[in-house]
């Protein structure tokens, strides 16, 4: 097949009649090599992947090892240091901490990650000097019910993590369990109950 | 179809058909027996190949296609069916009511009309009218009609530009299909679509594609203008969906919304069957004579077998090219019709004419220029096999290097 | 007052097209219409088929990017650069980076710009895909497009491993890029470009040889290089009209000066200089030169860090500047004034679908409704760069 700048040397400078001519061999020769590509796709590989019927491979391991998908904070060790609440560029990361009257002890009340919200920038996951929070492989979040996108990491009030002074990577848990079980109850309806420790007219979502 | 039914009778009440009085009752349930089983083999058909094109235009693409509902997603066009039914009929508010609620039925009945004198082997056929080919091209005009007026009634701007454009193209096209056909009409001597198949032969010489330069060149003029009356790419301009949303039926919904694509997948086997009786031999079976066909049930049902082939063969080509070609302009649509397919279908019939009177059918010399110009045809189609395999060959170790698996994958390997 | 007189003004100036004179027909095509490329309106006086005039109207995408730049830190503000333009996040990301170094004073390592360069020639390639598929669908072939998209997954699935993201990539840094390249990758994207290279060319005789598809673009809507000057083409577009201005050779920023690489330039390919097919064809042409710098690039990876150290909270003394990089549209440039404190004080993003918007009204006179689609087709308008 001639190369369009060929034609582009060849097309003009022609008689009408032989430009005719020209059009029509142009027009079917053009034609049955666009055929042939068709044709020959024919016995080509499909490039479709039948997520989630048919996979040959896990999509955990299809994914790559940077893939940003849901947060999740491993909260154990987590030092309670906010960077990743003010790094946060919407705002998605909410943490709470109290500080209990007589021991003068420090404890982490809510960790929060509002995932509708989030963007998944990896700001948050950057600026953690200890790797609590993380990335996971998990990516499908669909909900009937906006609420339930709220993760809430903290069930009972833990203390902060004390780092190490030789720090080194810690292994945690990258597997995305925690999340996951954060999870489990998406597509249930979410209930709330009166939270007293607020008042009246607050509520609390019970898990 | 009289013969037939005749026949039936003696074998089933052996009574000579003449004698009884019940024969008009006979006939009337004949008559609704073909068109019953016609109707439902237009449906049937235009519901089968939506799944067959999805799963082709797939391939094509690279994806894989429906394959969901039913084992390999068989039943796909039928779930599609139910949706639609299931939908709600929707007229517009401002919309001419009666005109909207009529045009499918339009576009149905002309459709279907044409099934009547279409051939599917010998003596098969629901009514051998002597002037069948006038009746098709006659019937099918129909279509344009409902297409105008569904997309006049609407009242939506897109509609009636789709409308307006259906007009043109039928008005414009219908002078080269009529001229591609009456070349064939005149060799075969005959307007009736079993004539014309009996005056061809079963090896693909004997057919009137191979006649003469002349009739091959309206063999693809014929082709080419048949999809511009059937609205197939790459004469979609009536419903062009990125230009006009979706053209004369952008307004309908559900059912009514359905019968549109299902006559456009008929048609496809409309076109199919009128290209392969008029151009491609029929029903005729190769190295087989009229005579012993005609004898002989067996042959009748290799020659339905051949003509239904045939036409799927045509009918893939139709697929294939939707799947490959833009869409040309409206003015050049008008213009390669005007400047192209008229003086060259013009310039065939005449050149069959005089063809016919210096090198007759019969001669040896016609015969020998006949295999000539089915070398030419297998010479052209088997370039075309070796650039289908030098495009799968360019990419194949690049592509096994990338992905890491093997090109291979024919398309009977179900994913 | 002044507001209510400039509304009066802008009704008078419509008034012509709401109320069209007797043969003519106002139609609106979009804002949902499938060939306006995201959410765009464009208000279409015709006779028939012909259009007397075709005016878009834009602003429905808007989201404020640039004053959420105002209340975002010049660190968090980049995941929303790559809103900018979906298709080409990597640029926007760019001329931001850019436009913070060289206020703060940051040196960029140099492996870091050999990175960046990789990730905006694969998202260039990625972007040209998407203009000249989207081209050939707006023409109606299908095929086309979904072979492009499928080059274009191989691509997404690379930057998937590169930065973790298939879309917003949000992969550069202020003083450099998020993360190193893994080890297998270079060798993995040479490999894709060893397959992408001979698909282009089978591409060609599937599309951009076709007689059809050449006829619908060539000396359609040209555009003439006193136009395209005037009206503030940028990129593609204007060189599409032979005018030989590329930033990447220009400027020189970045590792670009590092690389052997022609600009292409609109010739009249097979019709008039500055047609619809020259637009086209000098993105064919870009995403071959795009492969080349490329391999350049891996070739000749220099080793180090692949980021400067930067404060966490960083503070920009009183000062302003406009940076302009390539991007797949053309110039996209960043203008930022900082105050001192670690917020921009104002941020204004020019874009190259912006200016293109512009030209539309005055191409699309005399042409017909399937030009229209055509012409915006191949200018390679993204409603979301347009509208910020």
């Amino acid at each position: 097949m001639v190369s369009a700048m060929e034609n582009a040397v060849n097309a003009k400078s022609h008689l009408p009649v032989f430009q005719y001519f020209k059009n029509i061999y142009l027009l079917v020769v053009s034609i049955l090599e666009g055929m042939a590509v068709t044709m020959s796709y024919l016995f080509r590989r499909p490039i479709t992947i039948q997520y989630p019927y048919k996979m040959e491979e896990s999509i955990d391991t299809v994914l790559p090892p940077q893939f940003r998908g849901i947060l999740e904070v491993d909260l154990p060790y987590c030092i309670a240091c906010l960077r990743c609440a003010n790094t946060c560029p919407i705002d998605c990361i909410a943490i709470d901490l109290e500080k209990n009257a007589e021991t003068k002890e420090r404890f982490i009340t809510r960790f929060d990650i509002d995932i509708s919200k989030c963007m998944f920038c990896g700001l948050c996951v950057e600026g953690c000097s200890t790797g609590a929070i993380h990335h996971t492989k998990i990516f499908s979040g669909t909900s009937h019910y906006i609420e339930n996108l709220v993760l809430e990491f903290v069930d009972t009030p833990v203390r902060p993590f004390k780092k190490p002074k030789s720090m080194e990577d810690i292994p945690f848990d990258k597997s995305g369990k925690i999340a996951k079980n954060k999870l489990k109850d998406f597509f249930s309806p979410p209930e709330f109950v009166i939270d007293h420790r607020k008042g009246e007219k607050y509520t609390r979502r019970v898990r | 179809m009289k013969e037939l039914a005749d026949r039936l009778f003696l074998m089933i009440f052996n009574i000579e058909p003449a004698n009884s009085p019940y024969l008009a009752l006979w006939y009337a349930l004949i008559i609704f027996l073909a068109s019953f089983i016609l109707l439902n083999f237009a449906a049937l058909f235009a519901g089968i190949t939506s799944f067959v094109e999805r799963r082709i235009a797939a391939r094509i693409q690279s994806r894989i296609g429906p394959n969901l509902v039913g084992p390999q997603g068989i039943i796909q066009w039928l779930a599609d069916g139910i949706k639609l039914f299931l939908k709600e009929d929707l007229v517009p508010k401002d919309a001419d009511k009666i005109l909207f609620r009529f045009a499918p039925y339009f576009v149905f009945t002309g459709l279907f009309g044409a099934f009547v004198a279409l051939p599917f082997g010998y003596g098969i056929i629901a009514a051998d009218l002597n002037i069948g080919i006038y009746y098709i091209l006659a019937f099918t005009s129909l279509v344009v009609l409902g297409i105008i007026m569904g997309g006049w009634s609407s009242n939506s701007k897109w509609a009636l530009f789709g409308a307006l454009r259906s007009a043109a193209q039928i008005i414009s096209y219908e002078i080269p299909t009529g001229l591609s056909l009456m070349i064939v009409i005149m060799l075969a001597g005959s307007l009736s679509t079993q004539s014309i198949i009996m005056a061809q032969g079963g090896w693909p010489w004997e057919w009137f594609v191979f006649h003469s330069p002349f009739t091959l060149v309206g063999f693809f003029i014929f082709f080419t203008s048949s999809l511009a009356e059937g609205n197939r790419v790459p004469f979609d301009l009536p419903e062009a969906e990125s230009e006009l949303v979706s053209g004369y039926n952008t307004e309908y919904s559900g059912l009514r919304f359905l019968i549109f694509p299902m006559a456009e997948w008929a048609n496809m086997w409309v076109v199919g069957a009128l290209v392969t009786l008029t151009y491609l031999g029929g029903w005729q079976v190769p190295g087989v004579s009229l005579e012993a066909i005609q004898s002989s049930l067996l042959l009748i049902l290799i020659g339905i077998a051949i003509f239904c082939i045939k036409s799927l063969a045509v009918v893939f080509i139709i697929i294939q090219l939707r799947w490959t070609l833009p869409r040309v302009r409206v003015d050049q649509m008008a213009f390669v019709c005007w400047t192209y397919f008229v003086p060259i279908s013009l310039l065939s019939l005449i050149g069959t004419m005089i063809w016919m009177l210096i090198f007759p059918w019969e001669t040896i010399i016609g015969t020998v220029i006949r295999i000539v110009m089915f070398g030419i045809g297998a010479g052209v189609t088997i370039w075309y096999l070796l650039r289908i395999r030098y495009n799968y060959i360019t990419d194949k170790p690049r592509f096994e290097r990338f992905k890491e698996a093997p090109q291979w994958y024919p398309p009977w390997k179900m994913p | 007052m002044s507001n209510s007189i400039k509304k009066e003004d802008d009704l008078k100036h419509l008034k012509p097209l709401t109320s069209p004179f007797e043969e003519e027909m106002m139609l609106n095509m979009g804002p949902q219409h499938p060939s306006t490329h995201g959410v765009l309106n464009f208000l279409v006086v015709t006779d028939g088929e012909v259009m007397h005039q075709a005016r878009p109207n834009i602003g429905y995408l808007h989201r404020g990017i640039e004053k959420l730049a105002e209340m975002t830190p010049y660190t968090g503000f980049m995941p929303y650069m790559d809103r900018v333009d979906y298709l080409a996040a990597m640029f926007a990301n760019q001329a931001f980076a850019m436009a913070v170094e060289r206020l703060a004073g940051i040196e960029v390592p140099e492996r870091a710009e050999y990175l960046r360069v990789i990730a905006c020639e694969l998202n260039r390639i990625a972007s040209h895909l998407i203009a000249t598929g989207a081209l050939g669908l707006d023409l109606g072939a299908i095929t086309p497009f979904l072979h492009w998209i499928r080059e274009r997954e191989f691509i997404n699935d690379l930057m998937e491993e590169l930065c973790g993201a298939r879309l917003t990539y949000n992969y550069m840094r202020i003083g450099g890029v998020y993360a190193d390249i893994p080890s297998g990758l270079p060798d993995k994207i040479l490999r894709f470009l060893d397959h992408f290279e001979p698909i282009v060319d089978e591409y060609n005789r599937l599309l951009t040889n076709n007689e059809i598809f050449v006829r619908r673009l060539a000396d359609v809507a040209v555009i003439t290089p006193i136009d395209a000057v005037n009206f503030g083409l940028v990129g593609p577009n204007l060189r599409g009209s032979g005018i030989e201005i590329d930033l990447r050779k220009i400027l020189g920023y970045s590792a670009y000066p590092n690389f052997d690489f022609e600009v292409p330039l609109g010739k009249g390919f097979r019709g008039t200089q500055g047609d619809c097919y020259d637009r086209y064809m000098v993105r064919m042409l870009e995403m071959k030169e795009s492969c080349k710098i490329i391999r350049q690039a891996i070739e000749n990876l220099p080793a180090g860090e692949h980021r400067a150290k930067v404060k966490r909270k960083l503070k920009v003394k009183e000062n302003e500047f406009y940076s302009r990089i390539e991007s797949a549209r053309g110039e996209m440039g960043v203008y930022l004034i900082s105050d001192g404190t670690d917020k921009p004080y104002r941020l204004k993003i020019k874009t190259g679908s912006f200016t293109a918007m512009s030209i539309v009204e005055k191409i699309s006179q005399g042409l017909m409704i399937a030009d229209l689609v055509a012409l915006i087709g191949s200018l390679d308008i993204v409603a979301p760069e347009v509208d910020r």
